[in-house]
């Protein structure tokens, strides 16, 4: 394996070969990479600081569903160690270039600079001056007209340029649009801090991931596949409606924040529902079934057009229609789509920006259902006015600006679109994740909601300690191996986890069982806990805003019940 | 009595009849379970994850009531 060691400082270029890191892949690597080389205490935004892009250690084989890369850094938003994860061509190109991370250290102060890696895995740095403050739609297509079609771009906008706090890192889709986004953590305003506004990475590579046992690899890889097609919710409902198709459900149990959290249902749900969007979509001519990511097969992408056929965005997905539509009292699917294009556009987190939108109509800047407002407050945000300065740097910062208490974040990251009132797992999830208020970190929505067969109380806090500590383990696990979340379902039964542990016996060449597994989960999430230590946190960072303690949530009138003793012993293991 | 009964996500194609999709407006005796409801549309049940009546969660035994809206959801993922 080969790491490209990028000193923005000196503007140089090491190749280095990284035995010790052979097994490690995706969040495993970078979260054990900033771990040893990152100063805990360090400026975010200074030159002690590094980021790293690492693909999934399954990236680059033929394993389905593993086009997933790492951003990983210490967060400006968060002041925790950061993973945050992106899908698109990137880490596919990556891994068939033979790289297995790319690590940008020091900081440039003539930047911003491309970073081009060619064919045959060199790489260089050239300038990129002019490009700086340009959105992403617009960079993507000059950096096409000047390097073809067949090149995977990460890039900044604008929030990463001026180091907002909520800034993405946006990367380009299959079909070459830089809709996919690297959004949590502000991984954006570290790039930018860097002074580097791209990655440019050649499609073309052919290096051959090295696999010790290629045959029982290709035949656990093939099952795997299989599983992933048969399972309902993989193989029929995502490619047919999205992650969108969560909307009415979540909102049917009263999950869904509504108007900053103030109620768990939205009237006008069905307006932006999963099935009106796939509606609509089909009624205009759009796709409701796309392929946005190498390797994929699930297609659980889409892509919105407006009423002249003419495309508005893609994907629009769940958490976005939430941040943009729930949240702010915004039933219009239309404005909401706007919304997820401008921040892709702008290289915005939709769920950060959405909630400090939110936070900022609760404390009465503008009215709630106010989608045009909304729209203004997202382009300010790109010209750099002092409230748009506001919105960019999340919901933390919107709070501070008006004074206003309700702001629902956990280390100044936002919740997303599941209120931890009505399912306490989430709570745990939200409290004690490394990341902030991190849904991927351990999803544990499923087990809580899914009460027509009776599984967990999901207003009570019985039982779900545990839940999410078994979910943020395996999540950690997931995410270093580079599997996309959508594509658990290969892995959902004991069979189809014997099947993950056979592949990664077969390209490791080392025995690796289940109990392998759940080390490999909690080693990442014990550095990562090292680290965060080290930067300051303690037990009392893990805590909900006082909203979720002390406001009831209609229409069960529920209070986060999860007491701190509890909270403290997630990671008891 | 009559109740209102909306599928989601992919359930209307596992229902045995034309689903319209306003929803089904259904008769249906007195204390009718929701497992019963689900029987009743000729649905799988494994492939039914999660019902609520007029916005709350409901189990599998409990009962529909009078002019009630039933909205049935299939499993869950994401992240």
């Amino acid at each position: 394996m080969q790491f490209l060691r990028i000193n923005m400082t000196d503007l140089t270029i090491r190749t280095e070969t990284a035995d010790k890191y052979t097994n490690l892949g995706g969040r495993a690597l970078t979260s054990t990479f900033i771990a040893e080389e990152v100063p805990a205490q360090c400026d975010p935004l200074g030159t002690e600081n590094k980021l790293i892009f690492a693909p999934g250690y399954f990236t680059g084989t033929s394993l389905v569903n593993t086009g997933r890369l790492s951003v990983g850094a210490k967060s400006p938003l968060t002041g925790t160690i950061k993973e945050s994860n992106v899908g698109g061509t990137v880490a596919f190109s990556l891994a068939r270039l033979g790289i297995g991370a790319v690590i940008i250290e020091g900081q440039s102060t003539a930047g911003p600079y491309f970073l081009e890696i060619d064919r045959d895995g060199s790489a260089r740095l050239t300038e990129a001056g002019e490009y700086k403050g340009m959105r992403t739609y617009a960079l993507v297509d000059a950096l096409r007209q000047i390097h073809g079609d067949r090149k995977s771009i990460t890039c900044i906008g604008p929030a990463g340029d001026m180091q907002l706090l909520a800034a993405s890192i946006q990367s380009t889709d299959l079909d070459g649009r830089p809709c996919r986004a690297a959004g949590r953590g502000g991984l954006g305003a570290v790039m930018g801090a860097k002074g580097l506004k791209a990655i440019i990475v050649d499609r073309s590579g052919a290096v051959e991931t090295v696999c010790a046992e290629p045959e029982p690899f290709r035949k656990a890889a093939k099952a795997y596949a299989k599983a992933v097609k048969a399972d309902e919710f993989s193989g029929k409902i995502l490619p047919e409606f999205g992650t969108a198709v969560l909307a009415e459900a979540i909102n049917s149990a009263g999950a869904f924040p509504t108007r900053n959290a103030r109620t768990g249902q939205f009237e006008e749900i069905e307006k932006i529902s999963g099935e009106t969007m796939a509606e609509l979509i089909k009624s205009r001519g759009g796709q409701t079934t796309h392929k946005g990511c190498s390797q994929c097969i699930i297609d659980c992408s889409n892509v919105f057009v407006d009423k002249q056929g003419q495309y508005v965005t893609s994907s629009l997905e769940y958490e976005t229609i939430w941040s943009m539509g729930g949240m702010i009292g915004n039933g219009d699917l239309d404005n909401i789509a706007r919304l997820d294009f401008l921040c892709d556009d702008i290289g915005l987190d939709t769920m950060s920006t959405g909630v400090a939108i939110g936070v900022a109509m609760d404390a009465g800047y503008r009215q709630f259902g106010d989608g045009a407002a909304a729209i203004e407050l997202v382009e300010e945000v790109a010209k750099g006015s002092d409230i748009g300065r506001v919105i960019g740097n999340g919901p933390d910062a919107v709070g501070r600006h008006f004074n206003h208490d309700r702001v629902p974040t956990v280390k100044g990251q936002s919740i997303a679109a599941y209120d931890p009132r009505a399912i306490q797992g989430m709570a745990v999830t939200y409290a004690t994740s490394t990341m902030g208020a991190d849904h991927t970190a351990g999803w544990v929505v499923a087990q809580n909601l899914e009460a027509f067969g009776g599984t967990i109380d999901p207003l009570g806090a019985e039982g779900q300690v545990e839940l999410s500590r078994n979910a943020q383990i395996h999540m950690a696990a997931v995410d270093s191996a580079g599997i996309c979340d959508f594509a658990q379902s290969g892995l959902a039964t004991p069979e189809g986890m014997e099947n993950v542990c056979r592949m990664f016996q077969a390209k490791s060449g080392r025995p690796f069982t289940q109990q392998d597994w759940t080390e490999l989960g909690q080693q990442v999430m014990k550095t990562e806990r090292k680290f965060n230590r080290e930067a300051g946190f303690t037990a009392k960072n893990d805590r909900l805003p006082k909203m979720f303690y002390t406001e009831p949530l209609a229409p069960y009138n529920a209070v986060v019940q999860v007491g701190d003793e509890e909270m403290d012993s997630t990671f008891d293991y | 009595m009559q109740v209102r009964v909306k599928l989601l996500g992919t359930l209307p194609s596992s229902y045995r009849g034309i689903y319209p999709p306003e929803g089904l407006i259904l008769g249906v005796p007195a204390k009718t379970t929701i497992s019963g409801l689900v029987d009743m549309l000729g649905i799988p049940r494994e492939q039914v994850a999660l019902v609520t009546i007029n916005g709350l969660l409901a189990k599998a035994d409990d009962p529909a009531v009078e002019n009630a809206v039933i909205k049935m959801m299939q499993h869950l993922a994401g992240g």
